[in-house]
């Protein structure tokens, strides 16, 4: 059979702040298989309510393989009713990975907005074996949206934090904390966010000669680069968030 | 032992379940999956004489029960097709439906030449009803045009034609009845249901393309009973799809006088859809001591 598709059993499914959950799964054959990038393309029911499978990141594969999501919908409102011990359908690990930051790079910034923070746990659980410096820049709708930081704190990141409304850290967009950038040090960028908040870090790394990888998100029906539902545009053309990405070079997306 | 062999044309086929073209790509997104060659046939994506680049973006939106996706037949023309895609196809060791289409009855009969010249290509669908590609009228919305379609290609390749059918017309056992007239080994239906979603925050069409097409078990009993009204008109075969999401409904369009069913959307929610279906449809004809499918096919009881 299709081995891509297994059920595994949630071991944990608990907020971890405002409408943010982490979604663990018991998964021992995947843990070693996923690589920081990849996705889980999940279907929360087995009705056809929800039809279409939901695609998140793998937020961390250690024991379980994580995955940290927001309700923003009805699908991923109905995976936070789950309970330990049920068992969920999963299509995965799917997707191209993260790849290493070039040779003479001696910094990594990690910019990511609200959710779009999943992916960059499981980056630095690999990054941090390498000496580089690294900060994440977070930015929230609110305080009520930030999950305590200690994971990425735990592996050598030094967090910086800005909120829509500054009830927590910096006011606005993650773009105020682009002076926290030291660029005393060759730099390298990863990001994962709202679209809008990757072309601001596009704009910036193209004034800054930086470079560096997104993470892209699209609607998806297959996951599987088959159906070409989820194409995004690129300097190379249309190409599959799901297949060929979802990380893709900063600069080849366009917005 | 079950007799599942079913025939279009001169070509047999050892079991009734496909793939609905356009939902499995070219099946290298799915190489892993080695059970693939238990189905009857496989069929890929739709390709075009040239390279389409598709449709503007988004190109899907989930629905009730289903999703309109304006694609937009993306795909790298029929040159690439043939150098780099056919030999992966042909290493699945089942049958091979290729799926054409184009905008002018000239370039399908390029498509279909270049086809009928391989071994490995078992039968041709013609795709006259992508309703994605911006042309005024689907050629499958004209009973002539189709049947003058059809009687070209017919009288230059000789592999088995499928005429793959809209839904979108006001009769469709019309348009049916003009492609077997004009030579066709067999129908499929149906393809998507023209369709469209608006985004209420931007007042804005959800789709990049506005309109799309509707699949999914939304579109089952409306493709059901198409398959019906064909049925008691054309006496070629008809592969059926539209919503099939399990054995269940696979046997329905059986019963109704389907002689294949493909399997489309159902594959993105569960890639093991259409393997479980023969399985259920075999499990079927074990309790209801069927040894033929033939005796399946065809059997509504009016
Ligand atoms: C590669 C990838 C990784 C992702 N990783 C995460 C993650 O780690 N954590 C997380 O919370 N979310 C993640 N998302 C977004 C997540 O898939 C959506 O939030 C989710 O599908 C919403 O489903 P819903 O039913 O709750 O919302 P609804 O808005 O009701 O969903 C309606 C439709 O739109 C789709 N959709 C809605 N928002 C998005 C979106 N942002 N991206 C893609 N499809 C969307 C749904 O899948 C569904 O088909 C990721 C998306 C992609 C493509
Ligand atoms: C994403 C998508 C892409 C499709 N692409 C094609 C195509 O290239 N050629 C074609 O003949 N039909 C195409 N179809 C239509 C299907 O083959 C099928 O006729 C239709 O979806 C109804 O079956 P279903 O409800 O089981 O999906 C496509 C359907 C979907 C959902
Ligand atoms: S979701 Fe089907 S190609 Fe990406």
């Amino acid at each position: 059979m299709i081995d891509f598709q297994q059920k595994y059993t949630i071991v944990a499914n608990k907020k971890v702040a405002g409408t943010l959950y982490q979604l663990s799964l018991d998964a021992p054959t995947l843990v070693r298989k996923v690589l920081p990038g990849q996705f889980m393309h999940i279907r929360v029911n087995d009705g056809l309510k929800p039809f279409l499978r939901r695609p998140f990141s793998i937020y961390r594969a250690l024991k379980t393989v994580d995955i940290l999501y927001d309700i923003v919908g009805a699908g991923t409102r109905m995976l936070s009713e789950k309970k330990k011990g049920e068992r969920v359908d999963c299509l995965g690990p799917l997707g191209t990975p993260f790849t290493l930051p070039p040779k003479n790079v001696k910094q990594v910034v990690l910019i990511a907005g609200g959710v779009g923070v999943a992916p960059f746990l499981a980056l630095t659980d690999i990054l941090k074996k390498k000496n580089y410096k690294l900060i994440l820049l977070y930015g929230a709708r609110s305080k009520a949206q930030i999950f305590p930081m200690k994971d990425f704190k735990e592996n050598g990141c030094q967090v910086h934090v800005a909120t829509d409304d500054g009830s927590i850290g910096a006011k606005g967009w993650v773009s105020v904390l682009f002076p926290k950038i030291k660029r005393d040090m060759s730099t390298y960028l990863y990001t994962c966010g709202p679209r809008p908040m990757l072309a601001c870090v596009q704009a910036f790394a193209k004034e800054k000669h930086l470079e560096g990888q997104a993470s892209l998100e699209e609607v998806m029906a297959c996951g599987v680069g088959a159906c070409l539902g989820c194409s995004t545009k690129t300097t190379h053309g249309y190409k599959t968030v799901c297949h060929d990405g979802p990380v893709f070079d900063l600069s080849d997306i366009i917005f | 032992m079950i007799n599942l062999a079913v025939k279009i044309g001169n070509i047999q086929f050892k079991n009734p379940v496909t793939i609905a073209s356009g939902t499995f790509g070219y099946v290298k997104p799915y190489t892993k999956a080695s059970d693939l060659k238990k189905l009857g046939a496989f069929v890929p994506k739709t390709i075009t004489l040239k390279k389409r680049v598709g449709n503007p973006l988004p190109r899907i939106v989930e629905t009730a029960s289903g999703m309109i996706n304006a694609i937009g037949i993306e795909n790298e023309g029929l040159d690439y097709f043939l150098q780099n895609k056919l030999s992966s196809l042909e290493s699945l060791g089942i049958p091979l439906i290729v799926s054409i289409s184009a905008s002018s009855n000239d370039e399908f009969m390029i498509l279909a030449k270049a086809l009928d010249a391989k071994a490995s290509v078992s039968a041709i669908e013609l795709n006259l009803s992508c309703p994605n590609l911006a042309n005024k009228k689907l050629i499958a919305q004209d009973a002539a045009a189709t049947a003058e379609l059809v009687r070209q290609i017919r009288g230059a390749v000789t592999k088995p034609l499928i005429a793959k059918l809209s839904p979108n017309v006001t009769d469709i056992s019309e348009i049916a009845l003009a492609a077997q007239d004009a030579g066709a080994d067999a129908v499929s239906l149906v393809n998507t249901f023209m369709a469209m979603a608006v985004d209420i925050q931007r007042r804005k069409p959800v789709l990049g393309n506005i309109t799309g097409g509707l699949s999914g078990p939304a579109i089952k009993p409306i493709a059901l009973k198409m398959v019906y009204d064909v049925k008691r008109r054309v006496q070629i075969p008809i592969l059926a799809m539209g919503g099939i999401m399990s054995a269940e409904d696979a046997l329905e369009f059986l019963i109704t006088g389907a002689t294949m069913v493909a399997i489309g959307t159902a594959s993105f929610i569960n890639p093991k859809a259409p393997l479980e279906i023969l399985e259920g449809i075999k499990k079927y004809m074990k309790a209801h001591k069927m040894s033929d499918i033939h005796k399946l096919i065809g059997s509504l009881k009016i």
